[in-house]
């Protein structure tokens, strides 16, 4: 086989190689205690047959010591340690910025500064580099997960609930996320990617996100807009500009600037959105958007086109 | 006499005429030509067909206007095509969201026909003979041949389309 696997587009994802506070910090504990873990075995494994080969009597010293004190000692230092990390990777010096991500059977829906200017996005979550971020964690159905391995440890995405996770990207690049709790059918194929960028990309990200859809500036995209509101797109689907106000599905008013189509699965391109258009069922079985093979060639060829032509 | 005989005779009779007379013609035209070359109806048209195809292989060679492809540079370049590159540019232009192609990670759609065994498949969607360069002119532009057909003109460069072509040439056996 060739290409890519089931992971999707985006890398591998590790929490071996840490990209965010959260993850870097994480990875020391994980080494810190597997380190002492090894020693401790050794150590145990060493006095077994030390005692074994000396027929030694029993020593009651020993047993407490080795049965008693130093265990509490032990568990008291990891105790400490691990919650003394986890307090240091929520712990920011300024006021973070907010994202709310909520997911969806099989997606997620981001609006970034949802107090303020709430601006809505989908699949791919863009981060400023060095700056810490308020990820207000929902789920408009089942319970989901939230994790990214190389930026920070995972939580829950509960119905009805609000979690909140800080995380600090520390590098710029691309990192591979995906839904950790079994959440459906499709649940495999629940990825997103998370976008770290410099403090202006982000900033010009978001007013990006402020304004219309690009035009349709050709015959064939202004036919694949048409196409989009005849077929009734619409009804899911928000396009700024040409049909808003749709939360079923993710917002598509830049669906073609994404490095992926499908919740981080596939590569975006035309081919890949006329094939999903027209056999999303295939391609992500229990997705909530029917498949539209009744449309016709030259139809779904310029909805897809259209589509890819939103940057 | 036996019956018909005559219209034998004058069957024979009348083709004799008419190649006499076709005979003649060309003879006096040939004749008029030499006698006064001014009035030279054969040259003229000699040459008016001369200049046409001359235009017509200037326009040709000249014109490969800027996103055409070139058609028979393509021949050339499929001749070196690496077939192993073939699915990689698959995975990367979506064919497998629409096709059954095995070898190819991921293709299990079923919006278009399975592409297994495709080197033994005579026309490309039914319209093409299967000839490396008809299939590379497929993949790169369908509704070209095709107006109607949901397959998408997908930007494929050249290069590209000569890899998966020879990818899909070399899959043999049994759809
Ligand atoms: C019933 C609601 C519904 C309708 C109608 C609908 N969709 Fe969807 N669409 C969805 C949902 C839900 C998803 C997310 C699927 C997933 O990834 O699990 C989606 C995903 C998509 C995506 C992928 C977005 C991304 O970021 O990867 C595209 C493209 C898309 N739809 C296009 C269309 C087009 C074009 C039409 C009309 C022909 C349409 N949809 C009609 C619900 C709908
Ligand atoms: C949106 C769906 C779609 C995508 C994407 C797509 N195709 Fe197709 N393809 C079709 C359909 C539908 C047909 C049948 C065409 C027809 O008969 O008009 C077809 C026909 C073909 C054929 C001829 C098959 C035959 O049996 O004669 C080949 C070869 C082919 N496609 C290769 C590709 C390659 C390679 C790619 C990727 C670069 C690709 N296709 C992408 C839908 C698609
Ligand atoms: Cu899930």
């Amino acid at each position: 086989m060739n290409g890519e696997t089931t992971l999707g587009r985006f890398d591998t994802q590790t929490a071996l190689v840490g990209a965010g506070t959260g993850a870097e910090m994480t990875l020391v504990l994980t080494v810190v205690m597997t380190v002492a873990a090894a020693v401790i075995f050794v150590a145990v494994m060493g006095v077994a047959w030390w005692a074994w080969r000396r027929e030694t009597n029993v020593r009651p010293w020993w047993v407490w010591t080795g049965g008693v004190v130093v265990p509490v000692i032990t568990l008291a230092l990891l105790v400490v340690g691990s919650s003394l990390t986890l307090a240091a990777i929520g712990e920011v010096d300024e006021e973070p910025a907010v994202i709310e991500v909520t997911g969806h059977q099989y997606w997620w829906d981001v609006i970034h500064d949802p107090r303020d200017r709430s601006l809505r996005d989908a699949n791919e979550i863009v981060l400023p580099v060095d700056q810490p971020v308020t990820l207000r964690l929902k789920s408009e159905d089942v319970i989901h997960s939230f994790w990214v391995p190389s930026i920070s440890g995972k939580m829950d995405m509960i119905p009805g609930r609000t979690n909140a996770l800080t995380v600090t990207a520390t590098r710029i690049g691309r990192f591979r996320g995906q839904c950790a709790e079994f959440c459906g059918l499709s649940h495999p194929l629940m990825a997103f990617e998370v976008v770290v960028v410099s403090t202006e990309n982000y900033a010009a990200y978001l007013d990006g996100l402020e304004t219309e859809a690009r035009d349709a500036d050709t015959l064939q995209r202004t036919r694949g807009r048409d196409v989009f509101i005849e077929a009734g797109c619409p009804a899911c689907h928000a396009i700024r500009g040409v049909a808003e106000g749709a939360r079923i599905g993710p917002d598509l008013t830049r669906v073609g600037g994404r490095a992926s189509l499908g919740a981080g699965m596939w590569a975006m391109n035309v081919g890949n959105l006329a094939g999903w258009i027209a056999d999303v069922q295939d391609m992500k079985p229990g997705a909530q958007m029917p498949s539209y093979n009744h449309l016709s060639g030259p139809d779904l060829r310029a909805v897809a086109h259209y589509l890819e032509s939103l940057k | 006499m036996p019956d018909g005989a005559e219209h034998r005779t004058f069957g024979k009779a009348g083709l004799g005429l008419v190649t006499v007379g076709a005979l003649a013609a060309t003879a006096s035209v040939v004749a008029w030509s030499l006698a006064s070359p001014s009035n030279d109806p054969v040259g003229a048209m000699v040459s008016r067909v001369g200049a046409g195809w001359e235009r017509l292989t200037q326009w040709y060679a000249g014109n490969p206007v800027a996103d055409r492809p070139n058609w028979s540079a393509m021949q050339v370049k499929l001749l070196d095509a690496q077939s192993d590159r073939g699915p990689d540019a698959m995975v990367r232009y979506g064919c497998g969201a629409c096709h059954v192609i095995p070898g190819v990670a991921g293709a299990r759609g079923t919006v278009g026909p399975s592409l297994a065994g495709f080197a033994d498949r005579a026309y490309i969607a039914g319209i093409l003979t299967n000839a490396p360069g008809n299939l590379q002119r497929w993949l790169i532009d369908p509704p070209l041949f095709a107006p109607d057909t949901a397959m998408p003109d997908m930007s494929v460069t050249e290069a590209d389309a000569a890899d998966m072509a020879a990818y899909l040439l070399s899959l043999t056996g049994a759809p």
